[in-house]
């Protein structure tokens, strides 16, 4: 389909094929460009942040000494996961308003000027990375956690013989154990580098912001689905299925030769 | 699953494809039965072969998408139902369903692009809502033309029907053939007039706005004196939005640039007769001066380009906006709720301020709601015509005592009592059901003009008689017959949309382009991050990137239907 100017009465015999036009349709457009590189902004450092701040909270929360807060804070990062974008869409709008929104009025407290987080480009994009971690952080956490239980609790014993402080066992002992975790949870992240959540954007965004938080998924939205273009929708899957698919070829060597793990 | 829905809507429509190939190719070629039943009529078919009622019945093969609100009772279904019973008992039509489902997420659409992608037993009559579903139908072939049919067999009260705009066709049409019945419905239902609080209007001691300018004072009043105490900073005092479109069903700005003559994202008719895009023409670059200056006013909301149609409607409701744009049927919805926020809130229709030179513009509706088609296969198309004669002559209209007076079925969508009197839809035994949409076109038949004729007459302290009547009595909003004769009042001043072709070939691959640059330039005008002159330099591009093609491709097509 792809390859072709796909038309649903004529089938995937009946269609004409058009070689490359597709694909060209979608480098070629006046701002293809622009699109392809929001889309590479948002996705890389959702994923920097997505593997970050769960790491380092894993860390924090794995010190606490009362279970039950632990389990409690856990759950609660953990919830908005379970909430949908159409949902947040809407709820965001309203507290990020600058007219009496709850968080430019905290802002005006301190005596910062009203932002316009959800109208201006480059706030735009700093609001969809922040509520994406937000939303998510709370899922990677569980798997660091999981890590963390894994850890050989002799290893501790040992280090606190040694007379290593808390600190330092956290340091020689914690961090390195879950770098191998944290590798390949990234290495299967980078194959979603061309996903910068369509579901987020496409309910977040407006025509302020188009320059700034258009990308690919929405833009092949409002072209293939919308219009019917079902060729060139295709083309656009097929192309990211490619770039990911190359992607994860180069983490999964990478991930190899550092943490020396390997799934095959 | 942040993948997006995209991507695996796409995949499932490829795997269906293929199973629907694989599907197709093993069904059987078609069902031969009721060759039989039809041979008797045979007889009369040279000259006339059309009939109130067939005998013995015939059958007609039809496929349906379930609105997913629609209920059933009596173990019924949309194959087996008292509509498919009455045309049978009535028409002697026997109607028979190839296949159903319930529509949502655009279902029916899908099961009607993969049956005809696998070469599947396309139905006799089918009547499409989605737009670009019925061009591509047309398309296929595998529909015949109606023209001949409907001018030879539709009843006179059909024929004026659809007579009221010749254009319902024009999306229809291919090389002056007509390929499909446009299925009528209200007019007006999307023509704007402006919702003003009148009590707001009365403490002021104001008029209402009649032109741009008094509609400035007024606004002005409201956010700074206002009558109910709001902080200005509280108040909008025209609340619009405009996240998807300039131009949509409620509480846009586009009557703003029909003050300057224009109607934007559009395709009206120019001075030398020709379409032109509304966006694109010298009057949008002043109305878009005038919103900025509204907006910088504090007229109109902060985050109006963040604001869809709903979101717009809630301040209104919550008594904190003083004006909303709107079509004529808000009075039921959603502006009768303000009040169990403000007690004394009163929303009252106004109409359309004109501009500096008198102008004034809103964006009109189309007679339509999608299209009848009819397989070239079929072998008693008139049995169409039999079908919807029925439904124009004694539904579309009732008159008092008739038929369908009281509704269309008994004991479904109305119930009488022992006493002959006619039940709250609460009290029908067995509970309400919709039973119109059983009918094999949506919504039976509607004249265009009937229901704001019957709104008219109320507004003009007629009594309700007739069902239409009895209908907008009881169960709109209190103002909307005001609103309906605000709107008729003001008909000269509608503009509708007058390209309803098919999409032409550069809109395909640059129409999506061109309406970014647009919303983009224009709400960076709005936003003042622009200069208003950058108006200038998005033309020029628009023009550039395709847009003159278009316009172009545009023309071509209205020389054809013209």
């Amino acid at each position: 389909m792809a390859f072709q100017n796909y038309k649903p009465w004529l089938g995937l015999t009946g269609s004409e094929w058009v070689g490359l036009d597709n694909f060209r349709y979608l480098f070629e457009r006046e701002d293809s460009l622009q699109v392809i590189w929001n889309t590479l902004i948002i996705a890389v450092f959702k994923l920097m942040f997505n593997l970050g701040v769960p790491f380092v909270f894993s860390i924090l929360l794995n010190e606490l000494r009362k279970m039950v807060f632990k389990r409690f804070v856990q759950t609660l990062v953990y919830l908005p996961h379970f909430l949908s974008w159409v949902i947040l869409g809407g709820i965001l709008i309203d507290i990020l308003s600058t007219d009496g929104g709850i968080v430019n009025r905290a802002l005006g407290v301190v005596g910062i000027e009203p932002i316009f987080f959800l109208g201006n480009g480059d706030w735009f994009r700093f609001t969809v990375v922040v509520s994406d971690i937000w939303k998510e952080f709370g899922f990677g956490t569980v798997v660091f956690l999981a890590a963390l239980a894994n850890i050989n609790p002799t290893l501790y014993e040992a280090a606190e013989v040694d007379g290593a402080s808390r600190f330092k066992q956290t340091l020689h002992i914690t961090i390195p154990s879950i770098i191998p975790i944290a590798i390949v949870v990234g290495t299967l992240a980078l194959g979603n580098v061309l996903n910068a959540g369509f579901d987020q954007i496409f309910n977040l965004y407006n025509s302020l912001v188009y320059e700034k938080g258009d990308i690919i998924d929405t833009f092949v939205y409002r072209t293939a689905i919308l219009n019917g273009e079902m060729g060139f929708g295709t083309a656009v899957g097929l192309f990211k299925s490619v770039i990911s698919m190359i992607l994860i070829l180069i983490s999964y060597r990478l991930a190899y030769k550092w943490a020396n793990y390997r799934i095959f | 699953m942040r993948t997006g829905s995209k991507k695996s809507l796409l995949l499932s429509i490829c795997m269906m494809t293929v199973v629907g190939i694989v599907a197709g190719c093993s069904g059987s070629s078609g069902n031969k039965e009721n060759a039989q039943g039809t041979a008797p009529i045979e007889t009369t078919t040279s000259e006339n072969a059309y009939k109130d009622k067939y005998d013995p019945p015939i059958s007609i093969t039809t496929v349906w998408g379930v609105d997913p609100e629609l209920r059933f009772k009596n173990n019924e279904t949309i194959e087996k139902n008292v509509a498919t019973q009455w045309a049978k008992d009535t028409l002697g039509i026997e109607l028979k369903s190839l296949w159903s489902v319930t529509d949502t997420n655009n279902a029916f659409a899908t099961k009607m692009r993969l049956a005809m992608s696998s070469g599947q037993e396309m139905p006799d009559v089918v009547t499409i809502g989605d737009e670009q579903l019925a061009q591509d139908l047309i398309d296929s072939g595998l529909f015949r033309e109606v023209g001949s049919l409907f001018d030879q067999y539709a009843s006179d009260t059909w024929k004026k029907a659809v007579e009221l705009d010749n254009h319902v066709w024009d999306p229809y049409l291919r090389d002056g053939k007509k390929m499909g019945i446009p299925v009528l419905d209200y007019a007006y239902n999307h023509d704007y007039l402006l919702w003003i609080r009148q009590d707001w209007l009365d403490k002021l001691g104001l008029e209402a706005p009649k032109t741009l300018a008094e509609l400035e004072i007024v606004m002005d009043a409201f956010k700074n004196k206002n009558p109910d105490g709001l902080a200005p900073s509280e108040v909008i005092p025209l609340s619009i939005g405009f996240k998807n479109k300039m131009n949509t069903w409620m509480a846009d700005p586009s009557w703003i640039f029909g003050a300057y003559g224009t109607i934007p994202q559009q395709w009206n008719v120019g001075a030398d007769g020709k379409l032109e895009y509304g966006s694109t023409q010298a009057g949008s670059k002043q109305a878009l001066e005038k919103l900025k200056e509204w907006f910088t006013k504090g007229y109109i909301p902060k985050e109006a380009a963040l604001w869809d149609e709903n979101k717009a409607a809630d301040p209104a409701v919550a008594g904190k906006a003083g004006i909303l744009p709107g079509p004529y049927w808000m009075s039921g919805w959603p502006l009768v709720d303000t009040v169990k926020n403000v007690k004394d809130a009163v929303w009252k229709p106004i109409a359309i301020p004109t501009g500096a030179d008198g102008k004034a513009g809103r964006h009109g509706t189309k007679y339509t709601n999608g299209v009848v088609l009819i397989n070239k296969k079929m072998k008693n198309p008139e049995a169409v015509f039999t079908y919807q004669n029925y439904m124009f002559n004694n539904l579309a209209d009732p008159q008092v005592g008739s038929e369908f007076d009281n509704g269309v079925f008994k004991g479904y969508d109305y119930d009488i009592d022992a006493s002959g009197k006619v039940l709250h839809l609460d009290d029908i035994p067995g509970g309400y059901v919709n039973s119109i949409r059983y009918l094999l076109v949506r919504d039976g038949a509607r004249i265009p003009d009937a229901q704001m004729k019957a709104l008219l007459n109320l507004a003009n302290g007629g009594e309700a008689k007739t069902k239409l009547e009895l209908e907008a009595k009881n169960n709109y909003g209190t103002e909307t017959p005001a609103a309906a004769k605000v709107i008729l009042e003001q008909d000269s001043i509608s503009m509708k949309n007058m390209f309803t072709g098919p999409t032409t070939k550069t809109m395909k691959s640059k129409m999506d382009y061109l309406n970014k640059i647009e919303s983009q330039a224009f709400n960076e005008i709005i936003y003042g991050e622009k200069p208003v002159d950058s108006f200038d330099k998005f033309v020029e591009t628009w023009k550039a990137s395709g847009g003159d093609a278009i316009t172009q491709e545009v023309n071509e097509w209205y020389d054809t239907v013209k």
